[in-house]
């Protein structure tokens, strides 16, 4: 019972951080079109700026200027990057941030090399929160939940609240009619490319030490959230917030069950999981959970 | 006399938004059917719906006395019903002719293939030539598709959709922004290109309706409110009053003739 | 492309490339270039099919290397079985053997894959790759893990004296395969699936109602690629002796992803310039420097920016010029435009090898290049890379600023002429 409920508690930690990154990138692929192929490399700047940052000041600055950076990088390269390709159309869109995903991943590997760095949990976050009979619950992954919860939160109540939410929201289905009114939209997108390129930097941040920082990382983490994309259906927030739930708890039990089914573990099953899930999706469901659109 | 077209209390609602209001209606074969009806009556939206491009809320549509109702656009083309676009679609990124023989493949039997030579196939090419000459687009054969005029755009249009002869033909504003001698042209152009056919078509222009069409239906904000011959329509004091008069005045004054 | 009968042009080209293939061992001598050839022919197989996808179909995978892969995969236990006596088939024909097996795995996954197009078909082709990676990891007793599957090329009865023992036979059993897909994947651009390949491409809304299942046709059209992908992965078993799990990863099918699209996805003989840069980039560029993935990237960014239609868009532009006998008039712009583009390079390929050697796993902080050394801890050099790749670029804007204009001029002047 209190290992169901340890890795449930898990599983939704996870499944939040997920969802940071998938909310960021749906928004982006519902407001511009663009889907960023390079959105789990800004996860893993997240987690490489906060590294360096922490271990120059430390891990609260870093908390909140990694983000930040990574959030500015964003900007510039839809500035000067997508904007000059949005002409070609969205596969040529698609391809520039394939190959953005290349080079950041190319320049980690020359900046921090090939293996792993040592970026920790802070000595404050370490240690149980809880303990329920012979399980403990870590402080930081509570710590992780917190965070991801009030970022959400806060993005959700700015989005429906303030002018730039609305106008955000407007610019998602009516552009033109919002650039006629006088919003710059050209510059919405570049707030909101790099609004959702901060967010996944925050996620490294946050993930980057519950997990592991490596070159890696990125190619690791990028088919999950696509697949959480797919899954939920393309471009829907609250499809994209059930499959980021569902995966990160499905990864977290898979990974700590000893089932064995014809041989196999269940636990070496789980990196093809998630992957099984989308394709029964696609065949039972094509929409995806939430998805309206087709084709 | 069958019925190319049947529909049966057709409705079609887009959220909790009415279109169709229950639309039934049977075209005959071999004749030219008009619909007409103010703007946002639903005109375009009934053609979506027989076409297979949207899914019918409720009521059933049949081709020639067979249930087509909610079948994929390819599955209802193959059963001999053809249709063009008010706005223009058509392969911009392909030569005039290798649009035309994008309608005549599948018909043609080639199907998927991928065994045939598609420049080798004779039956292929010589009723492209065909279509072509028809649509009077034979000297513009290897210009792309994107670069012809506006006029020469809306005849590639129909003769994309004729080219695969089929048997029930509509046609959605063929006319819509020609200049008077481009409408004269492609009034005489859909009548030969649907001689021995079914022909529906949406038009916005009363003199292309009244010359061309057998039958008329009146949709007026997704009801239907009339249907009969030219004459029947025009006489029809609820037609007038409704909508025609106005519009009559209007075509008039811009035709000079049909008073 | 407009319909044309069988040209004599064609044929010349058709012959020309099969000289090519034929001679290009004796024009570049040498065990190093042999290899390089080598890996040039199962490239520009696996690119051509790819752009069977991305070009004529429309479709942006970031899966193809899985029915490649799984090609190598049964060719490998095909050439095995040979080995132990418990299989017959000629060495030559066993790309038969990896072509029906990528088919097959085309008809499975394909299935999935296909049922959506445009954004959410590269993300569902991803998916699939990842799938079938970590299923190559899962069973080891198939696709013997991370190591993979080793084999010897040279087993049963020499095939007409043949043992592909020697490198130059295995070239040219590549060779003779690539030309056959090549001209293979030519016709089928050429019947009516492939022109409605093009139609769906273009306009799939159109294709339905001319009849035409859009899914049905881009399925096909993936079975049909997944042919030529495992020819080319089988390829690559023959001429490596080894099948391992990067045959199947995410790295080659980016690796043919940039590779077509370098080349050029409008043009049918577009992946062919692209497979062998980018053969040259790995094979002879990985030799000289680590980053050599980095230039690769950059250089992939920049076509996606400046010139989405590839190299073969960029050689295609010059034609017409040429043929007005104009092209002189930009040789010195180009060459100009060139100098800058070559200074700037400079600049850069300093920065990035000198922050290569401030980073841990650099041997040495002294950067060597041409004969001169520098020491990335000083500050200087940083300095004078700084201002050579700052001063390339800048001289490069103004060089391409001219470039366009002289070229803008002539192209008016040649539509003028063309209307007179």
């Amino acid at each position: 019972m209190e290992f169901f409920l340890v890795q449930t508690l898990n599983g939704i930690s996870y499944g939040l951080l997920l969802f940071m990154l998938s909310s960021g990138l749906t928004l982006v692929f519902s407001l511009m079109g663009v889907l960023n192929f390079a959105h789990a490399s800004f996860y893993m700047l997240g987690a490489y700026f906060a590294f360096q940052v922490s271990a120059k000041i430390g891990f609260w600055p870093a908390l909140v200027a990694a983000p930040l950076l990574v959030g500015a990088i964003g900007m510039l390269v839809e500035r000067w990057g997508l904007r000059q390709v949005h002409k070609h159309g969205h596969v040529a869109e698609l391809l520039f941030t394939f190959g953005l995903a290349y080079l950041i991943e190319e320049a980690v590997h020359l900046i921090w090399g090939r293996s792993a760095v040592e970026y920790r949990v802070p000595a404050e976050l370490d240690g149980p929160l809880f303990r329920i009979i012979g399980s403990q619950y870590p402080i930081y992954r509570g710590f992780m939940m917190l965070v991801s919860v009030t970022v959400l939160v806060t993005i959700w109540l700015a989005l429906t609240r303030t002018r730039i939410g609305l106008v955000i929201q407007a610019a998602l289905t009516h552009p033109q009619t919002v650039e006629a009114l006088g919003h710059n939209v050209p510059r919405v997108f570049m707030l909101v490319f790099g609004g959702g390129c901060a967010l996944a930097g925050l996620a490294g941040v946050i993930g980057g030490n519950a997990f592991v920082t490596e070159p890696g990382m990125a190619a690791a983490v990028g088919p999950i959230i696509f697949v959480i994309v797919v899954v939920g259906g393309m471009g829907s927030l609250a499809g994209a917030f059930v499959a980021s739930l569902l995966i990160g708890c499905m990864q977290t039990f898979a990974v700590s069950l000893d089932w064995s089914l014809a041989g196999i573990k269940i636990s070496q099953v789980a990196p093809v999981l998630p992957y099984l899930l989308m394709v029964l999706l696609l065949i039972f469901r094509p929409k995806g959970l939430m998805g309206t659109r087709e084709g | 006399m069958k019925s190319a077209i049947e529909l049966r209390d057709v409705h079609k609602s887009f959220g909790t938004t009415k279109i169709i209001f229950g639309v039934s209606l049977q075209i005959r074969e071999g004749e030219r059917h008009a619909i007409i009806g103010p703007n946002g009556a639903g005109k375009s939206t009934l053609f979506n719906l027989i076409s297979g491009r949207y899914e019918v809320s409720a009521g059933r549509i049949l081709l020639h006395g067979a249930d087509i109702t909610n079948l994929q656009p390819f599955e209802i083309n193959r059963k001999g019903l053809s249709r063009s676009f008010q706005v223009t679609n058509i392969f911009h990124n392909m030569s005039v002719y290798e649009n035309v023989r994008c309608g005549v493949l599948w018909p043609a039997g080639y199907r998927y293939s991928f065994w045939h030579r598609v420049g080798g196939l004779r039956d292929v090419r010589q009723r492209a030539e065909e279509v072509m000459e028809r649509i009077g687009l034979a000297r513009r054969r290897n210009t792309l598709a994107g670069t012809l005029t506006y006029a020469e755009q809306r005849a590639l249009e129909i003769g994309v959709t004729i080219a695969g002869g089929a048997s029930v033909v509509l046609l959605d504003e063929p006319t819509a922004g020609m200049s008077r001698t481009e409408t004269a042209q492609v009034v005489e152009l859909i009548r030969s290109v649907t001689e021995g056919r079914t022909l529906v078509m949406v038009e916005h222009h009363m003199g292309v309706v009244f010359n061309l069409a057998d039958r008329i239906s009146v949709l007026v904000y997704g009801e239907l409110l009339a249907t009969g011959t030219p004459e029947e329509i025009r006489a029809n004091p609820a037609v007038q009053e409704a909508y025609l008069g106005a519009l009559h005045k209007e075509a008039a004054r811009a035709d000079g003739s049909h008073a | 492309m407009t319909y044309q009968p069988l040209n004599l042009g064609r044929w010349i080209i058709w012959g020309g490339a099969a000289l090519l293939f034929a001679a290009a061992p004796h024009l570049f001598p040498g065990g190093f270039a042999l290899t390089m050839l080598t890996q040039m022919g199962v490239m520009i197989l696996f690119a051509l099919s790819y752009n069977m996808l991305l070009g004529q179909g429309g479709m942006l995978s970031f899966g193809h290397a899985v029915y490649s892969g799984l090609g190598a995969y049964v060719t490998v236990h095909a050439l095995n079985q040979i080995g132990a006596g418990t299989f017959y088939l000629p060495v030559p024909l066993l790309p038969l053997v990896g072509g029906i097996a990528g088919l097959a795995f085309g008809l499975l996954f394909g299935y999935v894959t296909t049922k959506r197009a445009g954004t959410t078909f590269a993300l569902i082709s991803l998916g699939i790759g990842e799938m079938v990676f970590a299923c190559v990891l899962m069973f080891p007793g198939f696709f013997g893990g991370e190591a993979g599957i080793s084999t010897n090329r040279m087993v049963g009865q020499p095939f007409l004296g043949l043992t592909f023992g020697p490198g130059i036979q295995v070239y040219y059993l590549v060779a003779l395969w690539c030309f056959l897909g090549m001209a293979g994947m030519f016709a089928l651009t050429q019947t009516p699936l492939g022109r409605m390949a093009n139609a769906v491409r273009d306009n799939p809304e159109r294709a339905e109602f001319v009849g035409y299942n859009t899914r049905h046709v881009r399925f096909l059209q993936l079975v049909l690629s997944s042919f030529f992908a495992g020819v080319s992965g089988a390829l690559s078993c023959i001429n490596f002796e080894i099948v391992s799990a990067e045959n199947v990863s995410a790295i080659r099918s980016g690796g043919v992803l940039l590779a077509t699209f370098i080349g050029g996805v409008p043009f049918f003989f577009g992946p062919v310039i692209g497979a062998i840069v980018f053969v040259f980039f790995i094979v002879a560029l990985s030799g000289f420097t680590k980053a050599w993935l980095l230039y690769l990237g950059l250089f992939f960014v920049l076509i996606v920016v400046y010139a989405p239609g590839g190299i073969a868009s960029l050689i295609l532009m010059q034609f017409p010029v040429i043929r007005a006998g104009r092209w002189r008039e930009l040789a010195l712009p180009y060459a100009l435009a060139a100098l800058a583009g070559l200074v700037a390079l400079a600049g850069l390929i300093g920065l990035v090898e000198m922050v290569y050697r401030l980073s841990d796993q650099g041997v040495s902080t002294v950067l060597q290049l041409l004969g001169m050394s520098f020491d990335a801890r000083s500050a200087p050099p940083w300095i004078a890379f700084g201002a050579i790749l700052a001063a390339g670029l800048a001289s490069l804007r103004a060089a391409a600023r001219r470039v366009g204009e002289r070229w803008g001029a002539i192209q008016l002047e040649l539509q003028a002429q063309a209307a007179a």
